[in-house]
C-alpha cells in the first residue's frame, strides 16, 4: 500500500529531472525530424475548392495539392507547376497546358495509385466544380464560392482532354484574370482514381476527408480541435521535403499559441498577438516573420435587412465609427486605415481622400435624414478567430459598440465557433459582421467580385447579400479592359461607387505576421495564398 | 446485503431513466428540427433524413420516438456532429478514455496526499504542522479551478519550464489512437520511441492531474482530520490504549479502518466534483477528452455531441456513486442495518 505514493513521487521526481535536463540535441529523432505547427483552427474539409477560408487553404493547399501553375510574387510571373507549358490561342479564349510527367500520387491505407498524374485528374478537378452533372458536384455541398464569386464558374465553358498529356482550356471571353485565378490556392488537382474508387464504394464524401493528392506531405490523420498529422511523400516530384513529419495543433487561444512558441511546444504559429510583437521579436530564439498579405478588413452591412437596406443608415454608421483610434487599438498603428477597397499594393490603387471621417454629428444628423432620430439596436457579428486582416474582431467590436452607443445605436455582439460563425453568416443571419477579404491574387478584381458581387451573393460569400446591377456591369467592362490605365480608371470609378452605396465599410489594410522559433527556416508566407512548409527544416548543431 | 444493493440498483436504473428522459426531451428543446438534433442529418429531404424518420419513429407519436431514441441509444447509434459529420459514437469511446485516464489519475492522487495528510494533521492537533495542513488547504480550497490551472501554467510551464502547457503527448510522436488513454496507448505501440514517449506524456500529464487532484485533496484531508479526531474519543479507543495496546497498533488496527468510513461515504460526492472541474481543466490544458468535446460543442451548437456529453459525463457519475455506495455498505455493515434495520 504504501508503494504506490512512493514509486508515483519517484515518477514525478525522475519525469521533472529530465524534462528540466532535456537536451536539445538530444531529441528522438520524430522531434528533430518534425515540424509542429500551431494553427488558429479546424479546417472546414480537406479540400480547398469547397471553401474560401484562409485556415482551410493554410492547412491544404499547398501542403496536400499542387496547382498547374503557381504564381511568384518576387518575380511577378507566372511558373511551372504540374503544367510545364502553357499557351493563349483564339485571341485569349483558348487556352492550352501541357502536363508534367511521372508526377505520383499520395499512398496512403486507403487508396493505392495505379498510374500517374494526367489529363484525366485535370478534367475530374475542374469538372467537379464546373459541370453540374458531374457525380461529384455536390459532394460536400456543392457549393464552391471561389469558382463561383471569382468568375471562374461562368468563365471557362469547358476543359478538354487533347491526349494523356495536354489539355485545353476554352473560355467564353478573354479574361485578363484567367491565368491569376488559375494560380490561386484553390485549383488543386485532384485524383480522378480516387474519385472513381470512392463511387465505386459509395463514400464519395471521403474524397474531402481523406484527401489523396500529389503534395509534398501527405494525409495521415486528423482529430476535430486537436491534431492534423501530415507525413512527407517520398515520391514528390519537386525536392523532398526536409521534415519527415508536418503537425498542426489547433490552438484557437492567441495568448495560449504565444505562449507555447516561447516554451517551444510550437515552431511555428499564425498571427502573433500584435501588441506583443515588438517583445517576441527581442527574444533570441524567436523570430518573427511578416508579409505584405494584400488584405482588407471591413464592416460589412447585411443589406437585405432593414434598416441597413437604407444608404442613409449606412452612411450614418460609416461616419460614427472612430477608425484611427481602432487603428491604433487593434492594430498597434501596423495597419493602414483603408481610404477605399484596394490595398495601397495594387497597381490600380489611387489615393483618394477619406469618404467617410470620424463625425459623430454628421451620423446623428444622416440618422434622422433616414428616418431614424432615436437610433436603433442591432448586432455586430465579430469573428472568433484571428486573421491577418483583424488580429482581433472581439475586442474592435467593444470599440465600435461603445462608438455607436454615441449616436444612439445599441449593438449587441455575437460570436460563433469559426465554422459555424461562417456557415451562418452564409445563410444571413447577421445584421453586421466584423470579417476581411485577403487577396488571392494580383488582379484588382479579386477586391470586388469575391467581395460584393451578386454571383458572390448567390454563392453566400458576399457578407452585405448586395446585389446592384449596376456595380456588376462596372465589374465586367473592367474585367475586359486590357489597356491597365483605363481599367485603373475604371476601378477608380467602382471605388467611389461602393463608398458612395457603402455596404460595407472599409477599416484596415493590414501585414500579415507571423512567428517561429529560431532554429526553423524556410516557411513559406508567399503575400498570395496559404503558407508552404514544402522548404521548412529545422537546423540543427550537429550535421545529420 | 442483498435487499439493500437490489434498492441502490433500481434508484440507479430509475436514475438513468429520468436521464434519457431528460436527454430525449432536449431534443424538441433546442432551435430546429427535433430530428436533426438527434441524428445529425441536416437535409431534410434527403434519403438520409427519410431513412432516419422511419427508423426513429418520426412518423407516429412520441411514446414511439422516445422507444426510438432508447433502441438507437442502446445500440450505439447516436448520430453524426453536426459540426465534422462523423459518427458520434465512434468519436466517444478515445475521448472517454483519456478523460477516464485524467479523473482515475487525479483521485488516485488525492486519495494517496489527502488520506495521509489528513491522519498526521489529526495527531498533531493544534500543533504548528496541523494549522500548516489545515490553512493551505482551506486556501486551496478556495481558488477556483480554472484560475488555479493558469497560475500553474503560468509557474511550472512558462516561468520553470517543467511542463509543457497543453495537450496530451508532444503531437510529434505519433501513438496510434486506441483506447485514449495516452499511457496505455503508447504502451501497446510498437513504435521504436516508446520509453521517451512514456516520459513525455508522463511530463504532460502531472500537471493537469495535480490541477485537478487538489480540490478533492483539500477536501479528504479535513474529512479524514475530523473523521480522525472523532474515532480517537471513542471508549474503545480509551479500552485499547488502557489494555496497553502499541501506539501504532491502535493507529492502524483501530482508528484508521473505523476513521475511513465517513470517507468512503465522501468518494462518490469528492469524485463528481472531480468530473465538474474535469471539463475546465480540459479546456485549459487542451486534454483531448469528454470534456473539452462538450464545451466545444456548446460553441458549436452541435446537438448531438452535446447530448451525448451530457448523458455519458452524467452516467459515469451517477454509476461511481453507486459503486461507492454499494462498496460502503458492503465494507460497512453496520451502515446498512442503521438504515434499513436489518439483521
Amino acid at each position: 500500500m504504501f508503494l504506490k505514493p512512493v514509486c508515483l513521487l519517484t515518477a514525478v521526481t525522475s519525469v521533472l529531472i529530465l524534462s528540466a535536463c532535456n537536451d536539445n540535441n538530444q531529441l528522438p529523432a520524430p522531434l528533430s525530424e518534425g515540424l509542429v505547427y500551431c494553427s488558429e483552427g479546424n479546417p472546414e474539409s480537406f479540400n480547398p475548392q469547397l471553401g474560401t477560408s484562409g485556415t482551410t487553404v493554410d492547412a491544404t493547399s499547398a501542403q496536400l495539392y499542387d496547382r498547374l501553375i503557381d504564381y511568384d510574387a518576387e518575380q511577378q510571373q507566372f511558373i511551372p507547376a504540374l503544367a510545364t507549358q502553357w499557351q493563349a490561342f483564339d485571341q485569349g479564349t483558348r487556352y492550352r497546358f501541357k502536363l508534367r510527367q511521372q508526377v505520383a500520387f499520395h499512398q496512403t491505407a486507403w487508396f493505392q495509385p495505379s498510374r500517374p498524374f494526367n489529363a484525366d485528374d485535370v478534367l475530374f478537378s475542374f469538372n467537379r466544380w464546373l459541370n453540374e452533372q458531374h457525380p461529384y458536384h455536390d459532394v460536400g455541398g456543392g457549393r464552391y464560392p471561389f469558382f463561383r464569386s471569382s468568375g471562374l464558374m461562368r468563365l471557362i465553358k469547358r476543359v478538354e482532354r487533347v491526349d494523356d498529356h495536354t489539355v485545353d482550356f476554352w473560355l467564353n471571353q478573354a479574361d485578363s484574370s484567367f491565368l491569376a485565378n488559375l494560380a490561386t490556392d484553390f485549383n488543386v488537382i485532384l485524383a480522378a482514381e480516387y474519385g472513381a474508387q470512392l463511387l465505386a464504394q459509395g463514400t464519395p464524401s471521403d474524397i474531402d476527408r481523406l484527401p489523396i493528392g500529389t503534395g509534398p506531405f501527405v494525409f495521415d490523420e486528423f482529430r476535430k480541435d486537436f491534431v492534423i498529422r501530415y507525413r512527407n511523400h517520398p515520391d514528390y516530384w519537386r525536392s523532398q521535403p526536409h521534415i519527415t513529419q508536418l503537425v498542426y495543433v489547433i490552438t484557437p487561444n492567441a495568448n495560449k499559441r504565444m505562449l507555447k512558441l516561447l516554451t517551444g511546444e510550437c515552431d511555428v504559429i499564425p498571427y502573433p498577438l500584435i501588441d506583443e510583437l515588438a517583445q517576441l521579436d527581442t527574444q533570441a530564439e524567436i523570430e518573427v516573420a511578416s508579409a505584405v498579405n494584400p488584405s482588407l478588413s471591413f464592416w460589412a452591412f447585411n443589406t437585405k435587412r432593414p434598416p441597413f437596406d437604407n444608404p442613409l443608415v449606412r452612411q450614418a454608421l460609416a461616419h460614427a465609427i472612430n477608425r484611427p483610434a481602432i487603428i491604433q487599438n487593434i492594430y498597434g498603428g501596423k495597419a493602414r486605415l483603408a481610404s477605399g477597397m484596394l490595398p495601397e499594393t495594387s497597381w490600380a490603387y489611387s489615393a483618394e481622400p477619406q469618404a467617410y471621417p470620424y463625425d459623430p454629428a454628421k451620423a446623428i444628423e444622416l440618422l434622422q435624414q433616414a428616418g431614424y432620430p432615436n437610433g436603433f439596436s442591432m448586432n455586430i457579428w465579430a469573428m472568433p478567430v484571428q486573421r491577418a486582416y483583424n488580429p482581433n474582431a472581439q475586442r474592435m467590436s467593444e470599440l465600435m459598440q461603445a462608438d455607436l452607443a454615441r449616436i444612439g445605436v445599441q449593438a449587441d455582439i455575437i460570436s460563433y465557433e469559426w465554422n459555424t460563425f461562417r456557415q451562418r453568416l452564409a445563410r444571413g443571419e447577421h445584421d453586421s459582421v466584423l470579417i476581411g477579404w485577403v487577396a488571392d491574387n494580383a488582379d484588382p478584381d479579386n477586391f470586388f467580385r469575391p467581395i460584393l458581387s451578386c454571383a458572390a451573393t448567390r454563392s453566400g460569400n458576399n457578407r452585405t447579400q448586395w446585389c446592384d446591377p449596376e456595380f456588376d456591369q462596372l465589374l465586367v467592362e473592367a474585367i475586359t479592359e486590357t489597356e491597365p490605365q483605363q481599367r485603373k480608371q475604371l476601378y477608380q470609378q467602382i471605388e467611389n461607387y461602393v463608398m458612395q452605396q457603402a455596404p460595407l465599410v472599409p477599416i484596415a489594410n493590414s501585414l500579415r505576421f507571423q512567428a517561429h522559433r529560431a532554429d526553423i527556416q524556410g516557411v513559406e508566407l508567399p503575400p498570395y495564398g496559404g503558407l508552404s512548409f514544402r522548404k521548412a527544416r529545422r537546423l540543427t548543431d550537429a550535421p545529420l | 446485503m442483498l435487499r439493500y444493493s437490489l434498492r441502490r440498483l433500481i434508484l440507479f436504473i430509475i436514475t438513468l431513466w429520468l436521464l434519457s428522459l431528460f436527454v430525449f426531451a432536449l431534443n424538441y428543446w433546442f432551435p430546429g428540427d427535433p430530428l436533426t438534433n438527434m441524428t445529425g442529418i441536416r437535409d431534410q429531404s434527403s434519403y438520409a433524413y427519410q431513412q432516419a424518420v422511419d427508423a426513429r419513429g418520426f412518423d407516429s407519436g412520441i411514446l414511439q420516438q422516445y422507444v426510438g431514441f432508447i433502441d438507437h441509444l442502446l445500440a450505439g447509434q447516436w448520430g453524426n456532429s453536426l459540426a465534422s459529420q462523423t459518427d458520434v459514437f465512434a468519436q466517444l469511446q478515445p475521448l472517454f478514455g483519456a478523460t477516464l485516464e485524467l479523473g482515475l489519475l487525479a483521485m488516485a492522487l488525492a486519495l494517496l496526499l489527502g488520506l495521509p495528510l489528513g491522519i498526521y494533521a489529526a495527531l498533531q492537533q493544534r500543533g504548528p504542522l496541523d494549522r500548516v495542513i489545515m490553512g493551505l488547504s482551506l486556501s486551496t480550497y478556495s481558488i477556483p479551478v480554472f484560475w488555479l490551472a493558469q497560475l500553474f501554467i503560468l509557474l511550472f510551464a512558462v516561468k520553470l519550464g517543467w511542463s509543457p502547457i497543453s495537450g496530451q503527448i508532444n503531437p510529434l510522436y505519433n501513438i496510434e489512437l486506441q483506447s485514449g488513454s495516452i499511457l496505455w496507448d503508447i504502451w501497446r505501440s510498437d513504435m521504436p520511441y516508446r520509453p521517451a514517449a512514456f516520459i513525455d506524456a508522463l511530463a504532460h500529464l502531472w500537471l493537469p492531474v495535480l490541477v485537478l487532484s487538489l480540490m478533492p485533496m483539500t477536501m479528504l484531508i479535513r474529512i479524514m482530520r475530523n473523521a480522525m479526531l472523532d474515532v480517537l474519543q471513542q471508549n474503545y479507543i480509551k479500552a485499547a490504549r488502557a489494555r496497553g495496546l502499541a501506539d501504532s497498533r491502535i493507529l492502524f488496527r483501530h482508528i484508521i479502518p473505523n476513521a475511513l468510513q465517513p470517507v468512503v461515504r465522501q468518494l462518490g460526492l469528492q469524485f463528481s466534483v472531480l468530473m465538474t472541474n474535469i471539463i475546465i481543466t480540459e479546456v485549459i490544458f487542451n486534454w483531448p477528452g469528454l470534456g473539452s468535446w462538450l464545451v466545444k460543442s456548446i460553441y458549436e451548437r452541435d446537438y448531438p455531441v452535446m447530448q451525448a456529453g451530457i448523458l455519458v459525463l452524467a452516467s459515469l457519475i451517477l454509476l461511481v456513486n453507486v459503486l461507492v455506495e454499494l462498496l460502503h455498505a458492503w465494507r460497512y455493515p453496520q451502515v446498512r442495518k442503521e438504515q434499513h434495520a436489518e439483521h
